[in-house]
């Protein structure tokens, strides 16, 4: 288990950096739900609005 | 679930702190604070450090929703449930009034529906297969059980799943969120939510007391309650909303999906403002993911600075079963039902929006029928 760990681990922290190296960056952390219209924290429309 | 089970070392191995893994962790945290910061995002490494703590907390608490919630439906043990509720109160405190008082900040809210009540059912069934809710799940994972390591795979491919059924299932019908400080204002919906989850313990400790149960939290969950409780507020006044999990994890599997060539532009989910921007952007500068991370690592250090990390054997293959089982439910329930334990049950009730309430309602039935189940994978009932 500890081997994989090491490799989960290891994978993840490639894939975040290059993720984060080849990606725009909002200039801070956003949440979904800071954007116009969204009514639930995954950024859903409210019903009313559909 | 219990960090014995997760970390105990196997017969024969020293005790001691796990050098490898906690400089790991402590590694990994200080690379995603460091690149935070030379993007200029001081609140960013707030908010993986605020994910650290929690990580810590509940690991050194033992803080678990699903057990607690278990013990309390097969024995009416109310201790780790009550304890669950001191979070949210200390957490309703700053969140009521600063999301009604403050432009830069929010509350968790959601709509009323379907969606939320079949998401949320759907949830509590995953949860007890997989012995780990949302918060479960992260810091068992962090804590070195390779089992919630699939769980939380599966807890992954099961969000993207949920976020494309997802809009379906709203068109199912709902109502716009209902939130007490819009009728009561910042102050008399704080009271308001406060007078909610002192009359929710009440109901749990009359339940525990008609059951002979015991309905004291114990010194674990009082404390952790009121670390996690605090941890929250931090984590709110960082990022602008309360506290979450899943979306993190949809935002993870999405990007892995679409590195190996799914195409998310026909997906209405992926092409609502928020989700279009997580996935386009840097995942750290998704507010979710950044405490995740925070929250595994922070689990990891905890774990390897106290004994040998990660030295248990593999469960059986049924129990393995249910991890992935149980993953796959959580991360399509919470899709649909917004958020997991923290972000619906946790962070809704703590803004003041009845679909905390709704969430709790429906997956507690959920969780009655995963416990059910559990016998099918050589899980015990309590």
């Amino acid at each position: 288990m500890r081997k994989t760990y090491i490799a989960v681990i290891t994978l993840a922290l490639v894939a975040i950096i290059g993720n984060h190296l080849t990606s725009p960056s909002s200039g801070r952390a956003v949440s979904p739900e800071d954007f116009a219209g969204a009514c639930a924290p995954c950024g859903a429309p409210c019903p009313s609005k559909k | 679930m219990s960090t014995a089970s997760v970390a105990a070392p196997s017969a024969g191995a020293a005790l001691g702190i796990d050098r490898l893994f906690l400089g790991l962790a402590l590694a990994a945290t200080a690379i995603l604070i460091a690149l935070v910061l030379l993007d200029g995002q001081p609140l960013s490494a707030a908010l993986i450090l605020g994910g650290f703590g929690l990580g810590v907390a509940f690991l050194k608490a033992e803080f678990s929703y699903t057990a607690s919630w278990r013990r309390f439906l097969t024995r009416g043990e109310a201790g780790g449930l009550l304890g669950g509720l001191i979070v949210i109160a200390i957490a309703a405190v700053v969140v009521v009034p600063m999301a009604a008082l403050k432009s830069d900040f929010g509350g968790a809210i959601a709509p009323l529906g379907p969606s939320l009540i079949i998401g949320a059912f759907v949830f509590g069934i995953g949860m007890q297969l997989a012995n780990g809710c949302g918060s479960g799940t992260l810091y068992t994972v962090g804590g070195g059980s390779g089992r919630m390591l699939l769980t939380l795979f599966w807890f992954i491919v099961g969000s993207v799943a949920g976020s494309l059924s997802l809009p379906s299932f709203m068109a199912l019908g709902g109502i716009d969120p209902v939130l007490a400080s819009d009728y009561l204002g910042p102050w008399g919906g704080l009271a308001a939510t406060l007078a909610s989850i002192a009359l929710a313990a009440g109901l749990i400790v009359a339940v525990a007391k008609r059951r002979g149960a015991n309905f004291k939290p114990n010194r674990n969950y009082v404390i952790g309650g009121i670390v996690i409780g605090l941890l929250s507020i931090a984590v709110f006044l960082a990022g602008g909303h309360p506290w979450s999990v899943t979306f993190g994890f949809t935002v993870w599997g999405a990007k892995v999906a679409q590195a190996l060539g799914f195409d998310f532009s026909h997906a209405a989910f992926w092409q609502w403002p928020g989700p279009k921007h997580a996935l386009a952007d840097s995942v750290l500068s998704d507010t979710s993911s950044l405490t995740d991370f925070g929250m595994i690592f922070g689990a990891m250090a905890a774990a390897a600075a106290s004994h040998p990390y990660a030295r248990a054997a593999w469960p059986p293959l049924k129990s393995l079963l249910a991890a992935a089982v149980g993953g796959l439910l959580m991360g399509w329930g919470a899709r649909l039902g917004f958020g997991c334990n923290i972000g619906a049950f946790v962070g809704g009730v703590a803004s003041g929006s009845l679909h905390g309430w709704v969430w709790f309602a429906a997956a507690l039935p959920g969780c009655l029928i995963g416990i059910r189940l559990r016998p099918l994978f050589g899980l015990s009932k309590d």
